[in-house]
């Protein structure tokens, strides 16, 4: 089984030279018949990717403790999904999972684009190809799942922070993202190659970028939701550098999806999109590095490991070759046309992507600022928290009101009085709202009443971007309300995917606020009958509970939950005891009420042995919105994904008068 | 006449001055950060740190007690081998025990390192493992 594995990782990174190399030369000498043989190398990797990855599931479920990745990381005990899980648990079984999305992303890109960009196409393998060799000579040679030992008897089990049934899907999320950032970086690396700088290349990739960012947003939620009920300290973000990891290439490819739409409308912003996509790409790749390489000290507890070195090589040059590569193509990548007016739609596209990139950066410095500072003064300097805060207030608060300025400005220029007409209403309701606030008592965090008051007027303005396209398209066409909103989206899917979107963005910016600005924290240490209040909620230490669980002992406090003089029932919070890991983890107890958002978050911080408990109880408010956005942002996202029929038989169009067939 | 330049420019120009700007303000007012040291390298410096090290040597006490969780550690890099006992209270993270590395705020007083409450961080030696503060 285990040469079964090795051999279809050599495969794969035999085809992977190939299509380097093969299509390369063919793209470069225009050999038609060779660029095709160098598309099917890279699809032929992704079966032998597939081969490989087959072969490691199957000795992490059937226990095959003769690999040491399956001894490492799993047990007997260890329940079935977990198990599988585990192939993503660790170093090895992560970098083959790298490989497995990004030869799957690049089969599907040659296969859906092979006859529609054919001349780009002819390009983009051999970039796909590159990082696919990169990520094969890694397994093959510096981290390979499939190392051999004599079985022993038992494994040493999955981390049991891991055990839980977001871990299953937030890692491969986070890789789908992660990974399907390579696709449009191949895209406008190919089209500079092929020297074709027209929006085609940004067409053909739109849907990928989508897929990628979406599976990145909502990868991160779930690790935050994992970490907000598995870690157990009451929070769900921490800015650690391995978070910031997945933030950082997410919030370039927002800014990238936000000025793809100037190139397409109006031709500019050539150059900076193609550094966007360069930025995305190697964000995700530093990402990467970061989690691999143990080079700063994260609170998560990644190994230190010797990939630190060959990532770091491969990402300098990536980033040096295509900017070399940009340099070299400036002159064919002049704008079409000009920004005509500060007030314009494309202008606060552009501010955006100022902010955006801005956070970004800043995030960037905050985690390479430790390593920097060693490399200088021979001493690690962390930043803080308040850093990150800081900046997220400076750069956050004002992308926040762009989201509800921007869909209201007109394209090219905007007079004074469409915008009084525009804003009247929006601004009028997130003023109402604001006084309502202050008044209510939000005042005692400023940042937390602007972020509302912000909120606010987003929300308003989005509810009047609906309001007044579906009016329009009644009138113009007749019809029902239901059936004019139905068309109005179904005809323009990805503005108002967008919109619900920008929605979702500001129930996560509602749910952060509340959670963070006006939440409320008790600890003490209780003997079964003794109380604790928090807020208006009002907590008894009923009994202690242990009980044996499939791979596990829980011990659980019982704790009967009151508010104002109301029985709510009861949350438990305790320990687990892994047998096999020999490790204990902490198990939260959460009563969510669903019609105001708020949380009661129990965490039992110490269980003694003579029963008594120490507590510490948060109540968190709004907290749930954030959960709820991650829904609505799904939403969104599948509705701008959602194939279009209008949108194919415009692009048709263009292409044909370009004389290029259509497709994405 | 000169041609017209794009405003685009301007708005670049202005928001990386603007940029530049806040973070030096940031930079005055909250100074560079934390200092990240091992126990050998703590060398009579009294300010808060942030201390990274492996336990050694069994904890005593509690951290929710009167006299707080006490515990040794020493570099985790290195060939220095003096110990420094840390005296901690608050949330102690599941995987916390002797062998592990640890990572906690604080500052030297009298030779015991007195640990900022809740601020002790476990990492586990050999594998992918959120650990306790994460996400």
């Amino acid at each position: 089984m285990p040469e079964l594995g090795r051999a279809a990782l050599l495969v794969t990174l035999g085809l992977a030279v190939y299509a380097v190399v093969a299509g390369a030369y063919a793209a470069h000498m225009r050999r038609r018949r060779l660029a095709l043989s160098a598309q099917n190398a890279l699809i032929g990797a992704f079966g032998s990717t597939l081969v490989a990855s087959a072969v490691l599931l199957v000795a992490l479920v059937r226990n095959d403790f003769s690999f040491v990745y399956a001894a490492a990381h799993t047990s007997r005990a260890l329940p079935t999904g977990y198990t599988i899980s585990a192939f993503w648990g660790g170093q090895e079984g992560s970098l083959l999972l790298w490989l497995l999305v990004l030869t799957g992303y690049a089969a599907g890109a040659v296969l859906l684009n092979r006859r529609a960009a054919r001349d780009l196409i002819a390009w983009v393998v051999p970039v796909l190809g590159g990082i696919a060799l990169f990520f094969a000579f890694l397994v093959v040679a510096v981290a390979s799942p499939f190392a051999t030992q004599v079985a022993p008897l038992d494994g040493r089990g999955l981390n049991p922070s891991l055990q839980n049934p977001y871990m299953m899907v937030h890692p491969p999320l986070l890789y789908l993202g992660y990974v399907g950032l390579a696709v449009p970086f191949a895209f406008a690396m190919g089209a500079l190659l092929a020297r074709r700088t027209d929006e085609r290349w940004i067409v053909s990739t739109r849907r990928w970028t989508l897929v990628a960012w979406t599976a990145l947003g909502v990868g991160q939620l779930l690790g935050a939701h994992w970490a907000y009920e598995e870690v157990g300290w009451g929070g769900y973000y921490a800015w650690d550098p391995v978070e910031n990891a997945a933030l950082m290439p997410w919030l370039a490819a927002t800014a990238f999806l936000h000025s793809v739409m100037i190139q397409e409308k109006r031709g500019m912003l050539k150059v900076w999109n193609v550094l966007l996509v360069l930025l995305a790409f190697s964000l995700s790749l530093f990402g990467t590095f970061l989690t691999r390489s143990g080079i700063v000290s994260s609170i998560h507890s990644f190994t230190q490991s010797s990939i630190g070195p060959w990532f770091l090589a491969f990402i300098c040059l990536v980033v040096a070759g295509s900017l070399a590569l940009v340099f070299a193509r400036l002159p064919i990548l002049r704008a079409r046309s000009r920004l005509e007016s500060l007030v314009s739609r494309e202008a606060t596209f552009l501010y955006n992507n100022l902010l955006l990139v801005a956070l970004t950066l800043t995030i960037l410095w905050g985690v390479a600022y430790p390593i920097l500072h060693e490399a200088v003064y021979g001493e690690q300097r962390l930043v803080g928290q308040g850093y990150y805060n800081f900046f997220l207030r400076v750069f956050g608060l004002p992308l926040l009101l762009l989201m509800g300025l921007g869909p209201l400005v007109a394209w090219r220029r905007a007079s004074l009085r469409s915008l009084a007409l525009s804003f009247m209403w929006p601004f009028g309701a997130a003023f109402a709202i604001g006084l309502v606030l202050l008044g209510l008592g939000a005042g005692s965090s400023i940042p937390g009443l602007i972020a509302y008051t912000f909120s606010a007027f987003v929300l308003a303005s989005i509810a009047y971007e609906f309001a007044r396209g579906t009016r329009a398209r009644r009138s113009l066409a007749g019809g029902s309300w239901p059936r004019a909103f139905s068309d109005l989206v179904g005809r323009n899917r990805r503005r108002y995917g967008g919109y619900v979107v920008h929605a979702a963005i500001v129930l996560l910016a509602i749910g952060v606020a509340g959670s963070s600005a006006y939440d409320t924290v008790r600890e003490r240490q209780l003997a079964p009958g003794q109380r604790l209040e928090v807020g208006d909620y009002r907590l008894t230490y009923l009994r202690l509970d242990e009980r044996p669980a499939a791979n596990a002992t829980e011990v659980r406090a019982v704790v009967g939950v009151e508010r104002d003089g109301r029985d709510l029932g009861s949350v438990e919070a305790g320990k687990n005891a892994y047998t096999a890991e020999r490790q204990v983890s902490n198990e939260v107890g959460i009563r969510s009420d669903l019609v105001t958002g708020e949380d009661l978050f129990v965490i039992a911080e110490q269980v003694n042995p003579d029963g008594t408990v120490y507590l510490r109880v948060f109540v968190k408010p709004l907290v749930n919105l954030i959960w709820v956005a991650g829904f609505v942002f799904l939403l969104g996202a599948l509705i701008a994904l959602w194939p279009d029929a209008r949108e194919q038989r415009r692009l048709a169009v263009r292409y044909s008068r370009a004389g290029v067939p259509a497709g994405s | 006449m000169a041609p017209k330049r794009s405003p685009a420019r301007l708005v670049i120009a202005l928001s990386v001055a603007a940029a530049l700007a806040v973070f030096l303000l940031y930079a005055s007012i909250a100074g560079g950060g934390t200092p990240m040291v091992q126990p050998s390298e703590l060398d009579g410096r009294t300010g808060l740190v942030t201390l990274a090290g492996h336990v050694v040597g069994a904890p005593t006490g509690d951290s929710y007690g009167a006299h707080g969780l006490r515990f040794q550690v020493r570099d985790i890099r290195g060939g220095a081998t003096e110990r420094l006992t840390v005296l901690y209270t608050g949330s102690v993270p599941d995987q916390f025990k002797r062998g592990r590395d640890i990572v906690v705020d604080g500052q030297l007083q009298s030779g015991t390192f007195v640990a900022v409450r809740d601020s002790l961080i476990t990492k586990c030696p050999s594998k992918y493992a959120p650990d306790k503060k994460s996400s």
